[in-house]
């Protein structure tokens, strides 16, 4: 899963009136934005916390719940704080817009609605949106790389561990770090360090599955998260990691120099205990060491504890590396 | 009573949306009588308030006026004649509208 420039085109409507709901649908559809819609107001705040949705449409005039309560609590609430609410509003009281855009709402669009009015303001919340989402994206982004950095990888590990244990799914971890990195820094500079790194973050992104997650995890170390993905499927990917780094060839001076790079992989299945992030950073980093020790250049798989070289003639590689 | 048109009737995006909604108006203007004849304002004044709300939407702008008329009269509590005849005014423009027929 690579890095993508976000499109934010989801949205969620809360009246208490389905002839809006269809309006609005009928009216942005052909801007190609989805349109949910939800009547009641307590359950529309839990859509917005279950679906995230983009941009929220907010009646104010709601039955039980008002719009502007809604609004407070989904300001107060972590994951729909940051989404931008649009009050929809019958009057043209100056005192309700004052108090919506107090909550947090970024506008107003006044009832009945005039379709354009209502499309211009609804992209100009969602160029907002897009930026903002930019925004959070940029700090989750490795400047050298392009990849996904730490606090990504880290983030998405906790997610990812939950989802797996919810599922009875396995999860496997790879950490990579590149061999003698510190020497080729000190004897060619740190420039051509640079130009590796890159080098090595493109094999990776080039030769993961598209649902594997790709991280720089700190200064030649990086990590892919492999979801859904049992020791043997981890073991092929890991491979195909470990042969990109082994064939590309980096100019120098013009002649080539070649990089390799040890590995670590553990899947969720094989920790001791309940696999909790902690303990599968760790595992992945004590078999990354045990490939070290072993030459570098190789691949360790870690099995409850025990750190077991990955070698050619391994069932998982039979096929893949060679062939 | 003049048969009253959407002004979007003739917008493609529209016209089966608000079909719709112009075939589910005869059913408002029972509901809205209904709902005067029980003494149930606070129901009727909602109903006036999304009439209001979606009327001008669906290119039936004088539904949103008589509606919005109607709410603000229950609001500031209006004597109950004003109220009945608001009621009834909206419930004869309702009758009036006329569908648009699909293609």
């Amino acid at each position: 899963m690579n890095p993508e420039v976000p499109n934010p085109n989801r949205l969620l409507v809360i009246d208490d009136s389905e002839a809006i709901h269809r309006l609005v649908e009928a009216r942005l559809r052909p801007d190609g934005l989805q349109v949910r819609g939800e009547l009641d107001p307590a359950r529309g705040i839990d859509r917005a916390i279950d679906e995230g949705p983009d941009l929220i449409l907010l009646d104010i005039g709601l039955p039980g719940i008002d719009g502007f309560e809604v609004c407070r609590r989904l300001k107060e609430h972590a994951v729909t704080r940051h989404i931008p609410i649009i009050f929809l509003t019958g009057t043209s009281d100056i005192d309700a817009k004052v108090r919506g855009l107090d909550l947090g709402a970024v506008d107003f669009v006044t009832k009945p609605f005039d379709q354009i009015e209502l499309r211009a303001r609804v992209r100009a919340a969602l160029r907002t949106k897009r930026l903002q989402d930019m925004l959070e994206q940029q700090s989750f982004l490795d400047g050298l790389t392009g990849l996904w950095n730490r606090a990504f990888l880290d983030k998405r590990l906790e997610v990812e561990l939950n989802v797996a244990r919810r599922y009875g799914r396995p999860l496997s971890l790879a950490l990579a770090d590149i061999d003698r990195f510190k020497q080729l820094n000190d004897s060619h500079g740190h420039l051509f360090g640079d130009v590796v790194l890159q080098g090595i973050a493109d094999g990776f992104r080039t030769y993961a599955r598209g649902s594997d997650i790709v991280a720089r995890y700190g200064g030649e170390e990086f990590a892919i998260l492999l979801t859904d993905t049992d020791a043997v499927a981890a073991a092929q990917v890991t491979e195909r990691l470990r042969v990109s780094a082994e064939i590309r060839s980096f100019e120098l001076n013009g002649r080539g120099v070649s990089v390799t790079a040890s590995f670590g992989v553990v899947c969720s299945d094989d920790i001791e205990g309940e696999p909790t992030s902690e303990r599968v950073l760790s595992a992945a980093d004590r078999a990354l060491y045990a490939s070290k020790d072993a030459g570098r250049n190789c691949i360790h798989l870690s099995e409850r504890g025990q750190n077991v070289k990955l070698r050619p003639d391994h069932p998982a590689l039979r096929g893949t590396s060679e062939g | 009573m003049e048969p009253v048109h959407s002004s979007y009737a003739a917008d493609p995006d529209m016209l089966e949306i608000v079909r719709e909604f112009a075939l589910e108006l005869p059913g408002r203007a029972d509901a809205l009588e209904r709902l005067l004849a029980s003494g149930s304002l606070a129901e009727l004044s909602v109903l006036a308030h999304q009439l209001k709300g979606a009327g001008g939407g669906y290119g039936y702008a004088p539904v949103s006026e008589l509606a919005g008329a109607l709410e603000r009269a229950l609001r500031e509590g209006r004597p109950r004649p004003e109220i009945e005849q608001r009621t009834h005014e909206l419930s004869k423009l309702l009758r009036a509208v006329v569908a648009p027929e699909l293609p």
